[in-house]
């Protein structure tokens, strides 16, 4: 921000009294919120299928509290790879579930904030109930304005899942706490950059359940479960920039880079960037693009052999080396009224990726047989009181 | 006496606007403040976004909120 805004902003807060505290307040919510949320997720081949709903509401209790609660619905059908096999030609190929998987997951979210002076403080819990799965989660945040222009953050958070796969006979717990560091700066009048790290730490039944792994010259059965170590250590990097752009109708640019490592031997880097352009009567056009790479877990194979499995081993799709490679258009339009409503918000957006082999950074030679692509629709409704 | 007018206009536009709102975070003032200029514009899509990703690619993290609701995420 510049310093001739800051000086007088500043000097317009002091002139009332008491308004100082108010300008440099933290954050709470002025209005009541109620909100709703559709989404469709598609991937190609008669894979899986997911359809989102969404209900939350948030409210202001006096001056400085606001409570939230969300509840989702995802419904999940389709087919799904369970392994790799080679074919008559020694070309891997995908062995893929029938399309008989249909699951249910219902989500209750609950919020609390308390915004002071300079500091807010948050504190958020949750369940999500699938017929085979089951978390629990609580987790608390702070953020601290250090001055006009820098904003500290700092959370922590814990999950507790159990596993109770369909057609098995066991119940597996997992715990799962993450923690992030976090810096807000305003670069200027017109940028602002936001760079947090987040450490994970898993410990517990790390494997999925519905995965298996071929082995070629096995002593007794090919086909032996997925096999994950019994904890991950995570770190990841995230870097937010936004810039406007006063002359082009105020447009926005929005930059997100993060760079991951965890100790399976993942490492991947995401960068995405939209562009929110205003057009005319409160309406926005929102194009954007993500591309997302990573290299292989240390214990993933497509195929194993008998000589040289070793403790860990897992055929997943999502362990393995490749690139997703996609974006789409969001359309926003907002209705600013009079009434008991104040504020209705309509937002659609169409995305659309490709997840392919070659498409990690480097290349890549497996020769893409778990290739696919994906599509997700999202709709939704924002009004405030 | 003109451009003082307008300073003082362009100072009581100031102190209404002000009054007239509670809490902002320092990066919600002027250009900063508008609506594009979120770190999350559309925090409920962000989330179903970031679901999305995460049980589909290999790591997860950054954006905070993570560590809890993620499901099986199996398929």
């Amino acid at each position: 921000m510049s310093k001739t805004l800051v000086n007088r902003l500043s000097l317009a807060a002091l002139a009332l009294p008491g308004l100082m505290q108010t300008a440099q307040a933290g954050r709470a919510e002025e209005t009541y919120n109620a909100d709703f949320q559709y989404g469709h997720y598609e991937e190609s081949g008669e894979r899986m299928k997911v359809d989102i709903y969404e209900l939350s509401a948030a409210a202001p209790i006096g001056k400085a509290f606001t409570v939230s609660l969300g509840l989702i619905r995802d419904t999940m059908s389709g087919a799904s790879p369970m392994f790799n096999v080679r074919d008559a030609n020694g070309q891997v190929k995908q062995q893929i579930s029938g399309a008989s998987i249909a699951d249910q997951r219902d989500v209750v979210n609950v919020g609390l904030s308390y915004a002071m002076e300079s500091v807010t403080l948050g504190l958020t819990g949750g369940v999500s109930g699938e017929d085979d799965y089951l978390s629990r989660y609580f987790g608390t945040n702070i953020s601290w304005d250090l001055s006009k222009s820098t904003t500290l953050s700092a959370s922590a958070s814990y999950a507790f899942d159990d596993v109770f796969p369909t057609g098995g006979t066991f119940r597996k717990s997992k715990f799962n706490q993450q923690y992030l560091l976090g810096v807000t700066q305003v670069i200027d009048k017109n940028s602002l950059f936001q760079s947090n790290m987040t450490f994970g730490y898993n410990q517990g039944f790390l494997s999925d359940p519905y995965k298996s792994v071929f082995v070629e010259n096995a002593v007794g059965s090919p086909i032996m479960a997925d096999a994950r170590p019994g904890e991950k250590f995570q770190w990841a990097w995230l870097t937010r920039y936004v810039r406007h752009f006063k002359d082009l109708n105020k447009a926005a640019l929005h930059a997100d880079y993060r760079f991951y490592v965890d100790d399976w031997g993942v490492v991947s880097h995401m960068a995405e960037a939209s562009w929110h352009q205003p057009i005319a009567d409160e309406w926005q056009i929102i194009p954007r693009f993500r591309y997302y790479t990573q290299y292989e877990a240390d214990f993933y194979s497509a195929i194993f052999d008998g000589a040289t499995i070793g403790q860990y081993h897992s055929s997943d799709y999502r362990l393995a080396g490749f690139g997703t490679l996609g974006g789409g258009v969001k359309l926003s339009k907002n209705f600013v009224m009079s009434g008991l409503v104040k504020d209705i918000k309509l937002q659609a957006a169409f995305d659309y990726f490709d997840r392919k082999a070659s498409y990690q950074l480097g290349g890549n030679d497996s020769g893409g047989f778990d290739d696919y692509s994906f599509y997700m629709i999202t709709a939704s409704i924002n009004m405030k009181f | 006496m003109k451009s003082l007018s307008l300073k003082i206009i362009g100072i009581l536009t100031v102190l209404v606007s002000l009054s007239a709102c509670t809490p902002v975070k320092p990066w919600e003032r002027g250009h900063l403040a508008l609506p594009q200029m979120a770190l999350e514009t559309d925090a409920h899509e962000a989330a179903l976004r970031i679901h999305a990703f995460h049980s589909k690619e290999g790591s997860n993290g950054g954006y905070g909120g993570g560590g809890g609701g993620g499901g099986c995420g199996c398929n």
